[in-house]
Formats: C-alpha cells, structure tokens, sequence
C-alpha cells in the first residue's frame, strides 16, 4: 500500500428496529461486532469498514443473494455473532465479522463452535477476500457448496500484529452492552476528505 | 507396593544403569530379556514394555530423596493407574474436564477408583476435584 | 487509541532520507504497543497485581495473596494446597524480596537453598522478588536454578507437505547435529502416524537416544505416545486464570491426572504454558503476563509434573510488543527453573523481522543455558515449519555454531561434515523406504530417497499420494501398529542399528528413568536428568563448563582457516 489516498470510505450504519428472523430463503444476514463501524472505522490493517460492508453486499448481490446487516451488542465472540446471526437468517447463513476484520462464515444447524468457513488472521483479508467471503455465503445461502475461499498464512503474521490483535480485542469486549439487542441497520457509505 | 528394597538414594539414579535388577515389567520380566532376539522371536508383547507400579513407586522414593515431593506424589497415583486400561484412563480424564460431571458422577468414578483399582490417592484427587467444582460452579446438571 | 495517529503512508511530508532508511529496516514492520493494565496488557509490572501474603491456619493456607479462602478461584485453591509447603511459607515470606533476590543471584547461596525457599513462595511474592532483578541477573538465575547441568536443545521436524521422508530425513540431520529432542506436527491431522514414525526413525538414524514427539490433540497425543511411536508429549496447556482455563475445556485437577496417566505408561511429558495467553483470550482478570505466567507455573509444580515448557511460546507476538517484555519472558523462564522444573525455554516461534532483535532475544536463554534452549529450533526451513515458524531455522545453523564458539557457551548444537549429514539423510530416507514395504504402505521411490538425500525444503522432493498415504495413515492406526512393530520391521529389513536405538529408547519406559526432572538419553542411552547430573553452579570456576572434547568439538565451523597449514581449512 504505497498510493497515497486522497479520500476514504466512510460508513455509517443507521439504526433500522430490532432485529428479528428474516423470511426470505435466499437472505445473507452480515452480523457485525459490538464496536464495527463506531467506534472503530478500520480493520487490523487498515481495511475500512466501509469497505469491507461494500465488498460482502457485492459479493453476496452478484451471487443472486439477499443481504441484511444487523449489529450485535451482547457479545462480542465472533462464533456467537456469527451464530445469532445464522439463527436470524433467512436462510441459515450468516457472516460474521469483528472490528479488527477476523470472519467467519456460519451456518444455523451447525454447532456454535463449528463454522463453514473461518478466516482467523485478520490481518491477511483485504477487499477481494471479503468480496470471494460475501460470493460465497450467497452460494451457501442458495444451497450450494462453493469451493472456499483460498486460505491465506502468513508466519511473520505473529510478530507484527499479535500484540495489536489482542488490544483491539480487549477494546471490542469493552464494548459490549449486555442491556442492548441486536439491531437491523442500513449501512451508509460516504465520502470523506483524509483528516 | 515395593517396600522390601533399601531406600533408594540419588545415587542409584538411573536405575536402567545402576540398579537393573530391581526392574521387572508387569509380566515379570526383567530388562536383560528385552532383546532384539526376543523381539524378533515374537516373545515381547507392548505388554513387555510397560512401567509396572514396583517401578513407579522406586522412581517415587528418588524424587523424594531428591525433594521433589509433588513429583513424587504423581508417581503415586501413575503406580495406581498401571492397572486401568488406556482407554478407561481418557475417559475418566474427559469426566474431570469443567461441566462434564455431576457430583455423583464423580463421586461414581472415585468409588471405581477405590474399589476396582485400589486406587486411593486418584480417588483422593477426584473428590477432591468434585468439592472445588461445586464451589466454583463446574459440574454438571444432575441427570 | 494513542494521542497520535500513525503517520500515513505515502503522505506529503517531507522525510529526511535516514528516515527513509531506517522506516525500510525489518524492526519497524514488527509491532509494537502501548500498556495497557487495567486490562493485563502488560509484561511485568503493573499496579493492579496482588500484594503478596499468606496466612496459615490448622496446616492448611486460608490466605493467598490478599484473597482469603472463600475468595479463592480454583487456581488459587490449587497452588495452595498442592504447590506451596505449608510447612516453610511463613517463614519463606517473611524473608524480604530484596533477599531472595540476591541469594538467586549471589553465588555463594546454594541451587539447593534457593530452592527451598521457593518452596514456600506464592506468585505474587516471587513476581516481587524478580521485579527485583534486571535482565543480567535473571540470567544469573537461569544459570544457577536451572535444574540439569548440562544444557541441550530441541528441534521441529516438520513439512508443509506432511512428507514423512522429509520429517525423517530432517529428523536424522537434526538429531546428528546435537539435537536431544525432536517435535512434529501436521498440516492434516489425519497424516499423523505417518510423520510420526518418520520422526522416530530418523531420529534414531542420527544418532541414538533422540526423544520424539508430535503435538497433536491430547486423546492422539497420548495414544500414539501409549503405542511407543513417540517417546514423549508436551502440548499439554495449562493457563494463569481459571476462565481461561474452564474455556479450555480443562481445570488443574483434569491435568494433574492426565500427568500421572501419562507416567502410568513410562512416558516423560510437560506441560506448556506462556506469558500472554490469558491477555490474547482477553480473560487476564487484570494482571500482568508474568503473574499470569507465576500462577502456571505453581499449578505445574503442584500437579507434580517434571516440566514446563515456557516462554511465552506461541504467544510472544504479545510480551514482545510490551515494553519489558522479553525481560519477562526471561523472567517466567527463571521461574520455571527456581520452582525446581525443566524448563524448556522457548523460542520456538517467529518472533521478529529483525535479524538482530532475533538474537537479543535469545541470548537470555542460550548464554546462561537452560534444559533445552529452543522448545523447537526449526531443523526445517521456517516456510516448512507447520508451529508457524520458529525464532531460529535451518539457514541459522552457522551462525548459532559460530556464536556457540565465539562466547564458548554450550547452546547443544555443533556443525557436522557435509558427508556425515548425507549419509544420515539417506539413510533415514532408506529406512523410512524400507519400513514402508514391511508396513505394505505406499511406496517410497528411489528419487524420493535421492531428493530427500540433498533436499533443503518440501519443494525439493517428489508430491507424493496424499490420499494414498492418509489410507496408509489409517490402516497403521487401525492394525493397531506398535513401536515394537516398527522395531521387528527395522530388523528385518536390514536396519538393525536403528532397530536396537528405536528398542533402547522404548525399554526406558520399563525404568521409568526419563520420568525425572529434565531427563534425556545421551548418544550411549544413559539417561541423564537433574539427579545425576544436577546443576551444581555455585559461581565462577563450577557448574557446567565448556571444556575438554566438548569444546573443540564446538571449535569446528563450515569454515576455519588452518593454523598448521594457512592454505588450508581446518577439516
């Protein structure tokens, strides 16, 4: 990433009502985490939520899937997100995703603990990841059994971004509210000048 | 166990070496018969290459002498465990993992401990287990 | 987060080209953060750590660290009731930290009494003590506390590939170049008995009395470890707080009987455990790594398990950002050695961009030597490495070499002739090829035997039937395959020395000798463990020294210039 960004992504996820049990059998429900989009903007490499939103809306839309992006308050464990979020689905499928970008692809008959997909090093999924995460949860959501995604490793991972990792967990987990549901929300994605 | 040997000291560490002659596998036979012609006359079972309890108790009475009483204390209940079939031991792990057992569950696995196994000091870190998770909260609903 | 947001890349701003310089270096891609200790986002020292304290009442510890026993979590009960003599805590905690700290240091107080007091110790007391204590001291420590006198080292034997004639042929090359301990693990779990085997063999081609092991879950661990194709077991995690530990699945209680189950069968096992853990699981209850580290480190003495692997392990991408933070990783190391454990010390796992940080951060462990220096030096190229790479690779043999040599410090390696290691490559490759045959498995070609001969990495060797071997994996499984198979298979097919060293290393668990403190094989099979050969460090002039044939064995590199004849090398 060496191009200098003249302007960024901004998001904004407006508050729709209570979340609730989707109806349509194709619908992707998109489950974010306690501090996605407010008060973090980025992923663990700077990915911009706006970002990361845009990418699983077009991988899901052009895979003939239905999005909904709800946002979770209670918890901040991607595996309970992303399972709140599959039991909400249409569907059955849900993708779940933390602030710091780590996502899972889950599904409502499986385990809480298991998952369809799992994408644990968050600092190895840019656009196009996030793109191939929302073209396959639209696969899974019709039924079909896509190829995954293509694992990525990276062993120098460890020492630039374990420590990092764990602070924006820590700060996620400070952002839980147990007293709050879960909300359908529009994502609002904008434009703004870099400060 | 063994108590009709001299106490061991550091000295006679390692007992492979200095005192082979108080080693007996569980099937009675001592170091010298584990031989490569025995193992290719089809004489040595894995049975043959057990550690028998005599054994755990002599390598106890080193890590005593030598203060290390904890480490002497798990030699003792592995001089227990001789007796209990491999998978029988996983599964009596599993049973002491957090949520996994009622009280009487446990108390169950204590009394097999005891009765089947005579042994005593797993029984012992069993209900001792047991008492820990119900103050903590870690058992398992009754059935 | 921080006041100041990071400078973005690519901005306006004018740099001066040192800047430019010094932004490109490999340190600066490492990452670095801020302390955090509300949160336990800190290495060692940290206001929201307990005072230290104990009462005893009715030979029974009611007080621990300004908890009293109603107050207890199950970590506390446990090192209370199994880790800390009751007997001698009072007493112990009476004596000022400041003391403690210096007859940890101070040469003319014995291994033996350091000990002892630390026997009476709880965690918080002996975080004061080594809060006390700089970098050189703890080294110091190490050196005294260390619980066997002559220090040695292990390896990962690894594939990206599972290969196995890789892991044996890596094995074989590793285990002549000094290695005392060999650890694998699996890209597909299901390759396991496979690479297992490999390891064991290749060892036992390098030279003799290698100990084996792969890290797998525990049931496979201990099964393969209860059929003898590997000689002991290590990944058995134990945590500083007792959430992490319940979302561990596991308690003190599950572990201690599980390390007794493992000495019901003869097979030497520790446990592993590493500053940062509860921190990245975000359950650090609010204090430092190090205490953390502390309470582990009781709860493994309590358990009455011979060792400990530490040093933060896979967790070091957490100290080593924290200011301090590899002081504290020296820090649990010394601990571990203190409380009377093997220790082995770490780094095992990548750990920084940066040539040079890479080797400060080993120093703390390799100069004062310690049970086994690396808890997995890669003796595969790192890009093989299935831990996820290790602080020191294959491509690092010569300078380790060389720095074993230039501070004449034992760090358990030493460098072998090119033919030597060609010769043990090829062999374990023939073996593993003949074994193979006998086992009615997959064929090993001669091309892979050639390969695996002068291989660097698994891009080297032939791709071999994946789901042919994991067949084979299963039927080894299923036929319920033996050490002592592989040993008659050995024999027959012509590799009789392999078999009598695979023969020797299953008989240890007959004598249980390898079940104490810090026990290895020596290339003759005589055990040797902090028993009979005991840290007897007492200052300058004692312990372990760098001397006699050892020594000018270490005197040889790949390359040294010849006294006798200048225009020659030294062979």
């Amino acid at each position: 990433m060496t191009a200098a960004v003249d302007s960024v992504r901004t998001l904004t996820l407006r508050e729709i009502g209570p979340a609730e049990r989707g109806t349509r059998a194709e619908e992707v429900v998109i489950a974010l985490s306690p501090a996605f989009g407010d008060p973090f903007t980025k992923t663990i490499v700077d990915v911009p939520h706006a970002e990361v939103i845009r990418q699983l809306l077009a991988g899901i839309e052009e895979r003939g899937g239905v999005a909904r992006v709800i946002k979770v308050y209670k918890t901040a464990d991607l595996a309970a997100i992303a399972h709140f979020g599959a039991k909400l689905s249409g569907s059955g499928i849900a993708v779940g995703v933390l602030s710091r970008g780590t996502t899972v692809l889950h599904q409502r008959d499986l385990a809480r603990l298991s998952n369809l997909e799992l994408f644990p090093q968050a600092p190895l999924l840019d656009a196009e990841v996030f793109r191939m995460i929302g073209a396959n949860a639209a696969q899974y959501a019709q039924g079909q059994s896509p190829r995954p995604v293509p694992t990525r490793n990276d062993q120098m991972a460890r020492p630039r971004w374990q420590a990092k990792a764990a602070l924006l967990h820590l700060k996620e987990f400070d952002c839980i509210d147990h007293s709050r549901a879960a909300v359908d929300v529009e994502p609002v994605i904008g434009w703004a000048e870099p400060s | 166990m063994t108590n009709n040997v001299t106490e061991l000291t550091p000295a006679d560490y390692p007992l492979s070496i200095n005192r082979p002659e108080l080693l007996t596998t569980p099937t009675g036979k001592s170091l010298d018969d584990l031989t490569m012609a025995a193992v290719v006359a089809g004489e040595i079972t894995s049975e043959d290459l057990r550690i028998s309890p005599d054994t755990l108790a002599l390598q106890g009475q080193l890590a005593a002498a030598a203060g290390r009483r904890q480490l002497a204390d798990n030699f003792t209940r592995a001089s227990e465990m001789t007796a209990i079939p491999d998978a029988e031991v996983l599964a009596m792990y599993n049973s002491l993992r957090p949520n996994a057992s009622s009280a009487a569950q446990l108390e169950d696995l204590a009394s097999r401990l005891e009765s089947t196994y005579s042994a005593t000091t797993c029984a012992a870190l069993v209900r001792e287990a047991a008492q820990v998770y119900a103050d903590r909260n870690l058992l398992a609903e009754e059935d | 987060m921080t006041a100041v947001a990071p400078q973005p890349t690519g901005s306006s701003i004018r740099t001066s080209k040192r800047t430019e310089i010094l932004e490109a270096r490999p340190v600066n891609l490492d990452g670095f953060v801020e302390e955090w200790p509300e949160k336990g986002l800190v290495a060692m020292e940290s206001d929201y750590d307990p005072q230290p304290s104990v009462r005893v009442e009715d030979g029974r510890i009611v007080e621990l660290d300004g908890r009293t026993r109603d107050r207890f979590d199950f970590m506390d009960t446990f090192i209370a009731d199994h880790a800390i003599d009751v007997e001698t805590c009072e007493e112990a905690m009476a004596v000022p930290s400041v003391e403690i700290a210096r007859m940890i240091v101070d040469p003319r107080t014995s291994r033996a009494d350091v000990v002892a007091v630390g026997r009476g110790l709880t965690p918080a007391k002996i975080l004061d003590v080594v809060k006390l204590m700089n970098v050189v001291e703890i080294m110091m420590g190490i050196q005294k506390t260390r619980s066997r006198r002559t220090p040695a080292n292990q390896a990962h034997s690894t594939s990206a590939k599972d290969n196995p004639i890789q892991v044996a042929a890596d094995a074989a090359e590793g285990a002549v170049r000094g290695f005392a301990e060999l650890e694998t693990t699996l890209g597909v779990v299901r390759y396991a008995p496979l690479v297992a085997i490999g390891l064991q063999v290749g060892g036992q081609v390098g030279r003799g009395g290698t100990l084996t092991q792969c890290a797998l879950e525990e049931a496979t661990e201990l099964d393969l470890g209860m059929r003898g194709i590997t000689a002991y077991a290590e990944t058995i995690s134990i945590y500083g707080t007792e959430s992490v530990f319940v979302d561990g699945d596991v308690t003190p209680w599950s572990k201690a009987f599980l390390a007794s189950a493992y000495a019901s069968r003869g097979i030497k096992m520790r446990f592993t455990s590493g500053t940062g853990s509860e921190v990245q699981m975000g359950n650090a209850e609010g204090r430092s790594m190090l205490y953390l580290e502390i309470r582990c480190i009781l709860m493994a003495r309590g358990a009455g398990v011979q060792g400990l692997q530490n040093g933060s392990i896979s967790c070091i991408g957490v100290p080593g950002a924290m200011p301090g933070g590899i002081r504290a990783v020296a820090a649990e190391n010394l601990v571990a050695s203190w409380m009377d454990l093997e220790c082995a010390s770490g780094n095992d796992q990548s750990f920084s961009h940066s040539p040079m940080r890479r080797t400060s951060r080993l120093l703390p462990q390799m100069l004062p030597g310690t049970d086994f220096v690396c808890s997995g030096y890669s003796a595969v190229p790192n890009k093989d490495n299935m831990f996820a790479g290790s602080n020191l690779e294959t491509d690092d043999y010569d300078d380790w070499n060389v720095i074993q040599r230039d501070m004449q410090v034992d760090g358990g390696l030493r460098h072998v002739r090119e033919d030597v290691i060609l010769q043990v490559r090829n062999k374990a490759a023939r073996a593993m090829q003949a074994l193979f045959v006998e086992l009615d498995l997959p064929p090993i070609t001669d091309e892979e035997v050639e390969a695996a001969t002068y291989a660097n990495s698994s891009d080297d060797y032939p791709d071999r039937d994946v789901l042919a071997d994991l067949e084979g994996a299963r039927s080894v499984m299923e036929r319920g395959i033996t050490g002592l198979d592989l040993v008659r298979f050995l024999e027959r097919a012509g590799f009789g020395d392999v078999a009598e060293n695979y023969l020797k290393v299953l008989r240890q668990r007959v004598s249980g000798d390898l079940l104490q403190t810090a026990a290895v094989l020596t290339a003759d099979f005589v055990p040797l463990a902090a028993i009979n050969d005991a840290n007897d460090y007492a200052g300058p002039g004692t312990g372990y020294r760098l001397t006699g044939e050892r020594w000018d064995e270490l005197k040889k590199l790949r390359h040294v210039t010849s006294a006798e004849n200048p225009e020659e090398e030294v062979v």
